[in-house]
């Protein structure tokens, strides 16, 4: 079993380092409509070397089709967008030479075996047999799946083939490595092993860009987010900053009923709001929860500092304000 | 390397990952392209020989033959490309896969047009084969040609079911396609009887690709037929291709990219 990662593991030296002056993907009002429907509207975004951004927001929000956007396979409607220099609508081949990809789905060949996949896929991105071979068992160890070689894609489980996806991602050595959902349905022994992946991927000065629902898995892996709603960014910056400037403070979680009791004790600058069911109180300080949970005489189901999800939440419409 | 040569050794990676996959199940493959022919030549070719006596100045299974070569071309070009190309791209997402590295859509439909091609070739030279050792090839170097005339054959019918694959809205509507197309074309362009007594069919059946690949065919394997009639045929059968072939980009690069 890895070892838990924290945000303190986080490579913020090296990578800071690492980031260089010119972007390597850059977004100019970025357009896509199908139809009526602005699936991504005015997209801008500047990433560097070395940096790890993360795309979140509902589904829908226009992620993957900015994704699918980077290498050719959805054609933006409108908007500058080059990556690597070059325009994906015009060489998308000249930039997927330098960028691995792990998809929403696995798409693996089902039929085959892992190192049948892998070599296939090694031929596709340019390897001789002479340089896949190593490759592969190198990047097939790197996931712990030397064991496996030999398995059929039918026979692996969830996580396995989670892994191999990634090990398909990093064949050609890419620069740039693009996570789309990388760990939903996982369990969290291979969620954590993937962001282990991903962060020395990130030590060694590559770029990382990722979508997720995981907030928790934003905060850990970027050093910046892009809060997307209804094809449109609505919050963006680093996890921590993003957090002290849209919801600074703590977090108390009551019980529903708790609502009527506590609404008066509320004071200026604090917040109540609800998180589906639940009521919710935001003060600045840890003492002024605890303050309320004594002046109330209700224990709250947990106190804890404001988080990423708080942020999506709350630029996302999906937290709802007493007074909405 | 010239951008012609790099596209054409991405294309050919889409060669290589359908053999793998085939061979991995390389009998059950390989057996309805060579059984149904081979049966078709023994209960129509043996059984009806006897009955219908000479056509053409050839026996009945003399008569068949060559259209049964033309028929492995065509199936195998229409199934692999329909059914298959569907399979692959909307349950297997092979090209979801294939379009993060640096193979794009020209590619892949380059390469699926290539991977039939040399399958309907192979088929092509395996029933010709078995043709042979039934004392309907008097020649050898039939046998070589019956592969390049297979192989022709399977690009305008490869386009087919690549254009149908890319409008079915489920895979059983691909049995409508062969129903209302596949089936007429495959009866109707002189693979089992002449069109020279039916003025109406023998102008229709123009349009058919796969009749101008069983002409190809039977004058090879007849010996008969003049130049002009082989160049009037072959180009048929590569506008076909062409025009065809190009249609079936179009549709892919619509349904492959969004």
């Amino acid at each position: 079993m890895p070892a838990p990662v924290t945000r303190d593991q986080l490579p913020d030296v090296p990578a800071a380092r690492a980031i260089s002056r010119s972007p390597i993907l850059q977004a100019r009002g970025v357009t896509k409509r199908f139809g009526d429907v602005a699936a991504l509207q005015e997209f801008d975004i500047d990433v560097h070397a070395g940096e790890c951004v993360g795309l979140i927001g509902p589904n829908g929000a226009g992620k993957s089709t900015f994704i699918g956007c980077l290498y050719g396979v959805v054609l933006r409607t409108a908007g500058q967008l080059t990556v690597f220099g070059h325009d994906p609508a015009k060489n998308a081949r000249a930039i997927k030479q330098r960028l691995g990809v792990v998809t929403q789905d696995n798409a693996l060949d089902e039929g085959l075996t892992v190192v049948e996949n892998m070599r296939l896929y090694a031929r596709f991105v340019g390897l001789s047999k002479a340089q896949a071979t190593p490759r592969i068992d190198e990047l097939l160890a790197h996931m712990a799946l030397e064991q496996k070689r030999d398995a059929t894609i039918k026979m692996l489980s969830g996580g396995m083939k989670r892994r191999l996806t990634f090990v398909r991602a990093l064949l050609s050595d890419p620069e740039l490595l693009i996570l789309d959902e990388p760990t939903t349905g996982l369990d969290p022994a291979v969620r954590h092993l993937l962001w282990e992946k991903v962060l020395s991927f990130r030590q060694a000065g590559k770029t990382v860009l990722v979508t997720t629902h995981y907030m928790h898995e934003a905060e850990i892996l970027c050093n910046r987010i892009v809060i997307l709603n209804r094809g449109a960014v609505v919050g963006s910056g680093a996890p921590r900053d993003l957090i002290q400037r849209e919801t600074p403070g703590f977090v108390g979680i009551f019980s529903p009923e708790a609502e009527a009791r506590l609404r008066p004790l509320i004071r200026d600058g604090w917040e109540l709001f609800h998180q589906g069911r639940q009521c919710c109180v935001r003060a600045p300080e840890l003492a002024d929860l605890l303050g309320l949970q004594e002046r109330s005489g209700i224990l709250a189901l947990q106190l804890r500092p404001s988080n990423l999800e708080d942020v999506y939440l709350k630029l996302t419409g999906k937290e709802l304000a007493e007074d909405e | 390397m010239s951008e012609f040569e790099t596209s054409f050794r991405l294309s050919w990676h889409v060669v290589v990952r359908n053999w793998t996959v085939y061979r991995k199940d390389f009998l059950a493959n390989i057996s309805p392209t060579l059984a149904d022919p081979a049966l078709m030549m023994v209960s129509l070719g043996m059984g009806l020989s006897p009955f219908i006596g000479q056509i053409l100045g050839l026996s009945y299974a003399g008569y068949l033959a060559p259209g049964m070569i033309a028929t492995t071309a065509l199936f195998t070009a229409f199934f692999d490309c329909s059914y298959g190309f569907y399979v692959r791209m909307n349950y297997e997402s092979i090209f979801k896969a294939m379009l993060t590295t640096p193979i794009g859509v020209r590619e892949i439909i380059i390469g699926e047009f290539l991977w039939v091609f040399s399958r309907a070739s192979a088929m092509g030279g395996i029933v010709g084969l078995v043709l042979a050792a039934m004392g309907l090839v008097p020649h050898a170097w039939q046998l070589l040609v019956f592969p390049l005339i297979a192989g022709l054959i399977s690009l305008p019918c490869g386009a087919i079911g690549l254009l149908s694959a890319g409008y079915v809205r489920n895979i059983n509507q691909f049995q409508t396609v062969y129903s209302f197309l596949i089936a007429p074309i495959f009866y109707l362009s002189g693979v089992f009887f002449p069109l020279g007594d039916q003025p109406v069919l023998k102008i229709v059946v123009n349009v058919s690709p796969f009749y101008h690949g069983v002409r190809l065919m039977q004058m090879t394997a007849w010996g008969r037929g003049t130049w002009t009639e082989v160049l009037v045929h072959l180009v048929g059968l590569l506008l076909f291709a062409i025009v065809l072939g190009w249609l079936a980009y179009r549709r892919a690069i619509r349904k492959l990219t969004t």
